[in-house]
């Protein structure tokens, strides 16, 4: 979790971003993404990523369910009574997850009936909660967007990676379009598997992680 | 006590927006759903049965095909649609048969489509199932799909029913998926059930 910086006052310094709209925007994407450094939301991260096409979309809907939750979470902050916060928080969360359910099943009927259950289990993801309470209950309505945008961003990179790494190795396409064909490639259905998930998911952290270096020791101020 | 009621005031007004949100989301896709539900059912019939359509038509197009071309026939306790093309002779050259049961997860809906002679499979497809994603969802891949094409209902030794298993070799087995070992099961439960109702009937008329 960051270290949430004390509310601002309205009007504060630092324009309507606060002053840190570029480093909310980049703590999600990469310095605290939501998968590879607070390991949060794996679950669909495992579950969907089978095929690159259900893994894009449901990065779509975390980006859309983020944005959604965050806005209000941050524009009701000051009336919500702190004793019932987080089941404001899942009220809310739940209506953009099911409206995000329903406009699949009218518009893109086929997809829905692929990631079947998946869309729905948005509504336990930890990262969307974990946004609501970390940033968007102590920040303003546009920052909580940026932040909305993106860890939902920084789960759907996550997510494309590895639903691209297992298609191509699993099933030897992308997109659905053969790119190894199968006279030469034998696919690897290991990756498919959730055992797959797995390791390519585990994998992906460990890159991610040798690139960043390692974590600066925490010092007590 | 004023805060314990601000609070519940707070509750009841954001469950009412909430919910009041969600009743007309659902209300305002219901007919998209409904007809995409319908369409799929009748283009998964059309599919199967190989009725030549344009793969883009909209809903209407598809209904108007559908009429034009399936005829809806039951037998005692078999409802079968027959492809009866309207430029040929009246005579069917293909059959449906629907079959559904539970999967892993939920429901699984599809339909078994024969040769005139109810004893060769044609194809099938699957037009409702919530299988895993890349694993019991294969069932509806072409792969898995398209090798059921020329196996037969009855097993040589007379036996009705197909088989799902791992190294098929035999006129009535299809490989089966790895990974998805409880879905293969359930499914070839729920077409054996169909095949019992499509075998029966006839069974019972050929002693005579």
């Amino acid at each position: 979790m960051t270290s949430s910086p004390p509310a601002m006052l309205p009007g504060g310094p630092g324009g309507v971003l606060d002053g840190k709209g570029k480093q909310t925007f980049l703590d999600g994407i990469w310095g605290n993404n939501p998968i590879s450094i607070q390991v949060l939301g794996v679950c669909s991260a495992l579950a969907v990523t089978a095929r690159l096409a259900n893994s894009l979309v449901m990065g779509v809907a975390l980006i859309f369910v983020c944005v959604g939750s965050n806005l209000f979470v941050s524009l009701l902050r000051n009336v919500t009574p702190r004793r019932i916060r987080m089941i404001a928080e899942m009220a809310i969360i739940a209506t953009f997850v099911i409206l995000f359910d329903q406009f699949l099943k009218g518009f893109y009927w086929e997809m829905s009936r692929q990631l079947g259950p998946y869309v729905g289990l948005i509504i336990t993801n930890c990262i969307v909660m974990g946004r609501a309470e970390a940033f968007a209950l102590q920040n303003r309505p546009l920052v909580s967007i940026v932040d909305g945008v993106a860890n939902g961003l920084g789960y759907a990179v996550v997510l494309a990676v590895i639903g691209f790494a297992r298609e191509l190795l699993g099933a030897g396409t992308v997109l659905g379009y053969t790119v190894l064909s199968t006279d030469w490639y034998t696919p690897c259905q290991l990756m498919i598997l959730a055992p797959g998930a797995f390791i390519a998911l585990g994998l992906l952290i460990a890159v991610y992680n040798g690139f960043k270096g390692p974590e600066p020791e925490e010092t007590t101020p | 006590m004023k805060d314990s009621l601000y609070t519940l005031v707070y509750a009841i007004v954001l469950g009412t927006v909430c919910a009041t949100l969600l009743t007309a989301a659902a209300r305002f896709v219901e007919p998209y759903y409904k007809s995409n539900a319908e369409a799929e059912r009748m283009r998964n019939i059309l599919g199967v049965l190989d009725v030549p359509f344009d793969e883009d038509a909209s809903s209407q197009e598809l209904v108007a095909v559908f009429r034009k071309e399936v005829r809806e026939e039951t037998t005692g306790k078999l409802r079968k649609f027959l492809y009866v093309p309207s430029a040929g002779d009246g005579q069917a050259v293909a059959a449906a048969v629907p079959f559904e049961g539970q999967g892993l997860w939920g429901p699984v809906k599809g339909f078994l489509a024969l040769e005139p002679d109810l004893r060769t499979i044609r194809g099938i497809t699957f037009h409702e199932q919530e299988e895993t994603p890349g694993l019991g969802g294969e069932i509806a891949a072409d792969w898995f799909r398209g090798q059921f094409k020329g196996k037969r209902i009855v097993a040589e030794d007379g036996r009705a029913g197909i088989r799902i298993r791992v190294g098929a070799a035999g006129a009535n087995e299809v490989d089966a998926i790895t990974g998805a070992t409880l879905t293969c099961q359930k499914v070839e439960a729920m077409i054996n059930e169909a095949i019992d109702r499509i075998v029966e009937p006839k069974e019972a008329s050929d002693d005579q």
